[in-house]
């Protein structure tokens, strides 16, 4: 059975706030680069395909039998409100483009949503700047004149499509502590612990610390605390810039196995004897933590470990 | 027994970046080639696997969803599997198993990544646990990089031989029509080469690609009634082990060694360095090549440097490994394990062109994905087992 000595709560950490941000470069193939690129000319196209369907924006495969894209067509700018829901935010609508076979969803702007039926007839809304992206059309409003713009087959004057939309991803994470990072974390921030948990059955001792061994299945039934030093698993030298990185390279990249503990711990070597020859520190090397002035309860509370001199290692 | 085989394949043409499709127009490239490898449509496919790495890779979240329309896969079953590098062999496995379990008949595997569209490494910094590692991590290249270095001290898989592995892959690739980097280069060049995560250097690394590929697989006289040179599948495993479990030394990969144990039992296989005609491997750095010699038992564990350096792996060795060039001609990461079942069935059946292994009959393929955690095995053979 687990037996576990819960910190006091009014010290546990309940979660770690995280963001994840990157760019990317998105290609959005022929049909719908041409599209994107024909906003600019405030122009909606279309593609038709072997079925009869026109599908706006223009789409490179047919839905129905996956072949490609048969011709393109201008189409109006202008169609029906088929659906839609409003939020503090504004309204978004499904759209259905006149002559055309699916709706698509955009914003519908400037609009009292009392005034809004199904059914509505909606007019294209430009933005007053173009900058290659799908909001170069801004959305859709209510419009009083009935459409009598027919697609137009095959315009011979197609924008180049446009190869590449530029697109940022940012993601905001609450990460549970629970009770064992929680307890973890409490220690390494409140009195520099570092604390894993025995396996009932094989007796090892794992970090970081979790209910159940991996290989017995067992569940861990005891806070050990590990020693500040331990031997390098693993280690490598970071050359490499990249998005996200915490030290300006190159550092040495290492997986530690802290003494009394039989897990891997990820973290960085430095301090002046390892970074006089980073190439020479290696697995077997013996290590201590260095801790850093930082309270944040997080493996960041270690500055880095540094080697250690034979003399003063305790093993 | 039901015994499954590979009845067609297609690879796009792999590239830096591909600016004239979307990833569904990618995945869709492939699948055409493979269909009409087996001179099959798409009415005749009962159920399709669509295997891709994170959907952080490409910012678009279930992506399968997105490649119905393109693939023409309409109201047919269609799942996606993903399981980091090794993530094409698992579709494949999935696909296996649905022919196996009698849910379908002719399966489609589409594999891809278009890994232009994001941030590598950062993403792949990701997996890490947020508590445990994250904040030091180096996407995989660190962590491959550090164990290479511990495999370099205890198994003497020194930067020569590895630095032998990315000159023989290179030098493969340059037959090979799909690889999109077709560069020799010397010994010499790879050792002076610009460290990345040292003892990894840039010559070590393969390059980032935007790529996809397609396997059609069905059981029998399905197969056979498709093909005259169906390629069967002899034995195929797929296996994990624990991320931080205790005592984890990773100088050797245990799924790797319990997925070749498996799949060779099944397929009859007892001396593989022997009964292999040609191997094809998933090397996401040199360095793996080497320690998939040992896991795969090709050689002794140790004898990794020597092997390589003995010529036996290269092209016109006794047994060539990657003749494709490997992930060093390309590597969509999603698509690479597929890759390498492809261009193993393409050796058995005498399609693989001028990368072609004289009389290839039987071939081992191996995949794998995560911290050296998920591995893959196959066994590929012209002959009905």
């Amino acid at each position: 059975m687990t037996t576990i000595h819960h910190a006091d709560p009014s010290e546990t950490m309940e979660s770690m706030p995280a963001q994840i941000s990157m760019p990317y470069t998105l290609t959005p193939g022929q049909a719908t680069g041409i599209f994107l690129a024909e906003l600019r000319n405030r122009r909606l196209i279309g593609s038709r395909h072997g079925d009869g369907t026109i599908l706006v924006p223009a789409q490179d495969f047919c839905g129905s039998t996956g072949e490609p894209v048969t011709n393109f067509v201008e189409v109006a700018a202008a169609g029906e409100l088929q659906a839609f829901t409003t939020t503090a935010r504004g309204t978004i609508g499904m759209v259905l483009i006149d002559g055309t076979s699916t709706p698509f969803v955009h914003q519908i702007l400037q609009a009292d949503p009392a005034a809004l039926e199904i059914g509505t007839r909606v007019e294209a809304v430009w933005a007053v700047e173009a900058t290659g992206t799908f909001l170069d059309l801004a959305g859709f409003r209510p419009a009083g004149n009935p459409n009598t713009f027919e697609p137009r087959e095959s315009p011979g004057d197609l924008a180049e499509p446009l190869q590449q939309v530029d697109y940022r991803m940012t993601l905001d994470y609450q990460h549970a502590y629970g009770q064992y990072y929680g307890t973890l974390f409490d220690g390494v921030k409140n009195s520099r612990r570092i604390r894993g948990v025995r396996c009932s059955e094989c007796r090892k001792v794992l970090l970081p610390p979790r209910s159940h061994c991996d290989v017995c299945f067992a569940p861990t039934h005891e806070w050990i605390d590990v020693k500040p030093t331990g031997t390098i698993q693993a280690c490598s030298v970071v050359h490499i810039e990249f998005i996200g990185q915490r030290l300006t390279p190159p550092y040495i990249y290492a997986e530690i196995v802290l003494d009394g503990s039989s897990t891997r711990l990820i973290h960085m070597v430095g301090g002046d004897a390892a970074n006089a020859d980073k190439h020479a520190v290696e697995p077997g090397n013996r290590v201590r933590a260095v801790w850093s002035e930082r309270r944040t309860g997080s493996l960041a509370d270690i500055e880095h470990f540094e080697l250690l001199p034979a003399d003063e290692d305790p093993s | 027994m039901t015994r499954v085989a590979i009845v067609g394949t297609g690879q796009t043409v792999h590239a830096r970046r591909r600016t004239d499709v979307s990833q569904a127009g990618l995945a869709r490239e492939a699948a055409v080639e493979a269909l009409a490898d087996a001179g099959l449509t798409m009415d005749d496919i009962d159920s399709v696997v669509v295997a891709s790495g994170p959907a952080m890779f490409g910012a678009v979240n279930q992506p399968e969803k997105w490649l119905v329309d393109a693939l023409g896969a309409r109201y047919k079953p269609l799942v996606r599997v993903t399981s980091g590098g090794g993530t094409g062999l698992a579709g494949a496995l999935a696909a296996i198993n649905q022919i196996k379990a009698g849910a379908a008949r002719r399966v489609l595997v589409v594999a891809y990544d278009k890994l232009s569209e994001g941030q590598l490494q950062a993403s792949i910094s990701t997996l890490y646990d947020p508590f445990w590692g994250r904040e030091f991590a180096v996407g995989i290249m660190g962590f491959s990089a550090a164990y290479w270095h511990a495999r370099i001290k205890r198994l003497g898989h020194t930067e020569e031989a590895a630095a032998m592995v990315a000159v023989k892959n290179r030098h493969h690739a340059m037959a090979n029509p799909k690889a999109h980097v077709k560069k020799e280069v010397t010994v010499e060049e790879v050792l002076a080469s610009r460290p990345l995560c040292w003892p990894i250097k840039i010559l070590d690394v393969p390059p980032i690609s935007d790529g996809a590929c397609a396997v059609i697989l069905a059981a029998d006289q399905d197969a056979e009634s498709i093909t005259s040179t169906p390629a069967w599948i002899h034995g195929m495993a797929y296996y994990c082990e624990a991320d931080n479990a205790a005592d984890r030394s990773m100088l050797q990969s245990e799924p790797l060694q319990i997925a070749a144990a498996n799949v060779y039992k099944a397929a009859g296989i007892t001396n593989p360095f022997r009964q292999f005609d040609v191997a094809e491997v998933q090397e996401p750095y040199t360095c793996f090549e080497l320690s998939y010699y040992e896991g795969l038992g090709l050689c002794p564990a140790g004898g990794a440097a020597e092997l390589v350096a003995s010529g036996a792996t290269t092209m016109g060795g006794e047994l060539p490994v990657n003749p494709s060039g490997g992930c060093m001609g390309a590597n969509p990461i999603g698509a690479t394990a597929l890759i390498r079942l492809a261009e193993a069935a393409m050796q058995v059946t005498g399609k693989a062109g001028a990368h072609q292994v004289p009389n290839a009959s039987r071939a081992l393929v191996q995949a794998g994905g995560g911290w050296a955690n998920l591995r893959g095995v196959a066994v590929v053979g012209a002959e009905k087992n």
